[in-house]
């Protein structure tokens, strides 16, 4: 089992509700109005951003690349072959920002109060990605990439 | 699969990597690493960490010895390679061992640059700061020192300064030019610098040399090449390092500065490659081989390495310079070439102490700095990476909200399946 979150462009509005849902679940509270009284104010992982008049959201990838982890001096972030997911332990994690020099898609950012990396790890601690449920076109889509080839033959790849 | 021999000689970013490239491809040869210090492999940047006590040595672990044990890793530990013989491939230790080989990876690393003219330098009290024992040896000295002095301004010595002062020590910083980090940013960003370093109380004497080292002994202060002489009991050189290369002198193995490679992370010896701070690979902004000694870089080399060993036949694009640091809150990112004869754009608030300046040859971003604010710093590591014709995005590159969308179109992306 190895999904990944796939954005649908011709649907996605940038209403920026992934945004908004994704800052909550990084949240301590995990509640908007609480998250929103938070000291440290939690970022989202995702940035929705426009180009030619489709919008983009912009996250980890988890490429197979992953230039993130080849940098990281902490031993902090590694890449899980089974789950096709660049890890994450805080444990290790000294803020030297390494990992946002490095990031070909910008979507790491720094945390400068927490001195914590931001970026997607697909909500492990929950069920699925919030960000899923919260948009309400259904720009999101997360699968396996077999079963997006098979959604996908019709459609070409943007 | 044939089963080969192969040995790696360094157990650092380098030789890590090698290891799981090959094991993601061979899991029969036989591999043997030899290290000559006495751990497992360890996050060597972050001894500055260790030394200023925001992590343990528990945290300092980069592969514990399960990881030797579950790649089936025969790891040699304090044993110092004396020289390769490449003509009856082995490798030839200390104690006169003889360990044959098949393949070869020299991923031997740096060592300290220690000023041997300096008078007084083998005084003990003075330290270089590179390995775990260095940091341990400073920090058992800090309980009895009060002031702690650094030679050089560079990387090595600021994080020594950082991780002194966050102990308790009243840190004086030593420097020959100038200004601080000469070697990696600009005088703009380095005044950025000095001021956070000065705000948290470390002392910096620009434009001056330590013309001795004073003591019997045990050093007790260091003269100033105007005369002054300060005392203190401990001091850290942060002089730069230099490729080992020794073990080599001996063969036909060709060397610049650093082992020379091709992109195939090969020596001109067959079967023998180098990967990590020991080797001088193709700079990408230079446009010639360069020795970029950057733990990224030594990760991305060893891999390339292991992986030609194993036959793949992966070209390795070329490294440039990159550093990412962050003193008393203040983030550095330092890519590619920072300074000289090209076009600049560049954008600095002293109030904010955010700096951010693009350097521009032709139509190819060839470096870019950031100070305080380094957000999408990775897109221009990028940009400069697949030299990307940036004509059409010049002025959005000062921009705090550019992205990756705006630069989508212009980047090699295969086949993008990540927007349908």
């Amino acid at each position: 089992m190895a999904k990944k979150l796939y954005y649908d462009v011709s649907k996605c509005l940038a209403c920026k509700s992934c945004e908004l849902v994704c800052a909550v679940g990084k949240s301590s509270s995990k509640e908007l109005q609480a998250a929103l009284s938070e000291e440290t104010k939690p970022l989202s992982c995702v940035k929705v951003k426009s180009l030619e008049s489709k919008n983009f959201p912009i996250a980890c990838r988890h490429c197979k690349e992953h230039p993130c982890v080849s940098a990281c001096i902490a031993g902090a972030l590694s890449y899980d072959k089974t789950k096709k997911l660049v890890d994450y332990d805080r444990n290790k994690c000294v803020g030297c920002w390494m990992c946002v020099m490095v990031c070909p898609y910008g979507a790491i950012r720094d945390n400068k109060a927490l001195k914590i990396p931001v970026r997607c790890d697909l909500c492990q601690d929950a069920d699925e990605p919030r960000c899923l449920k919260a948009c309400p076109v259904g720009a999101i889509i997360y699968l396996e990439e077999e079963e997006l080839d098979k959604l996908l033959k019709p459609k070409k790849s943007v | 699969m044939s089963t080969k021999k192969i040995v790696i000689i360094g157990n650092s970013a380098a030789g890590v990597a090698a290891i799981e490239a090959i094991r993601e491809r061979d899991n029969a040869s036989k591999i043997t690493v030899i290290s000559d210090e006495s751990y497992s492999a360890y996050c060597r940047c972050l001894i500055s960490n260790y030394l200023a006590g925001t992590i343990d040595e528990n945290g300092l672990i980069y592969r514990d010895k399960k990881f030797y044990a579950d790649n089936m890793v025969e790891l040699l530990l304090e044993k110092k390679a004396e020289k390769v013989d490449v003509k009856k491939k082995n490798v030839v230790l200390e104690d006169k061992t003889q360990i044959p080989y098949d393949s070869l990876i020299i991923a031997t690393g740096a060592s300290s640059k220690m000023p041997k003219d300096l008078k007084g330098v083998s005084k003990k009290g003075v330290f270089a700061f590179r390995t775990i024992n260095d940091a341990r040896d400073i920090l058992n000295l800090t309980t009895v020192s009060h002031t702690s002095c650094i030679l050089g301004g560079g990387l090595i010595g600021l994080k020594a300064a950082y991780g002194l002062k966050k102990r308790g020590q009243d840190v004086k910083i030593i420097v020959r030019s100038g200004r601080l980090m000469s070697q990696v940013v600009d005088n703009i960003a380095s005044s950025f610098i000095l001021k956070r370093f000065q705000d948290n109380g470390i002392e910096v004497l620009l434009n001056s040399d330590v013309s001795e080292i004073i003591g019997n002994g045990d050093m007790k202060a260091l003269k100033l090449d105007n005369g002054k002489v300060i005392g203190c009991s401990l001091a850290v050189i942060g002089k730069g390092v230099s490729p080992n290369v020794k073990l080599i002198k001996e063969t036909d193995i060709k060397t610049d500065k650093g082992i020379l490679v091709d992109e195939y992370m090969r020596t001109n010896i067959e079967n023998v490659y180098a990967a990590g701070d020991v080797c001088q690979a193709y700079d990408l902004t230079m446009g010639k081989p360069e020795i970029n000694a950057l733990w990224p870089h030594a990760v991305e080399q060893g891999r390339y390495a292991g992986a030609n060993i194993c036959g793949d036949n992966l070209k390795y694009a070329g490294s440039f310079g990159m550093n990412s640091v962050e003193f008393f809150g203040l983030a550095i990112i330092s890519i590619g070439i920072f300074d000289g004869d090209y076009e600049t754009l560049s954008y600095a608030d002293k109030d904010k102490e955010v700096y951010k300046k693009v350097v521009i040859d032709g139509d190819r971003l060839i470096g870019a700095l950031f100070v305080g604010s380094i957000a999408n710093s990775g897109l221009y590591t990028r940009l400069i990476k697949e030299r990307i014709n940036i004509s059409g995005i010049k002025d959005d590159l000062l921009d705090e909200n550019i992205s990756y969308a705006k630069i989508k179109n212009l980047v090699k992306e295969e086949k993008e399946k990540i927007y349908i």
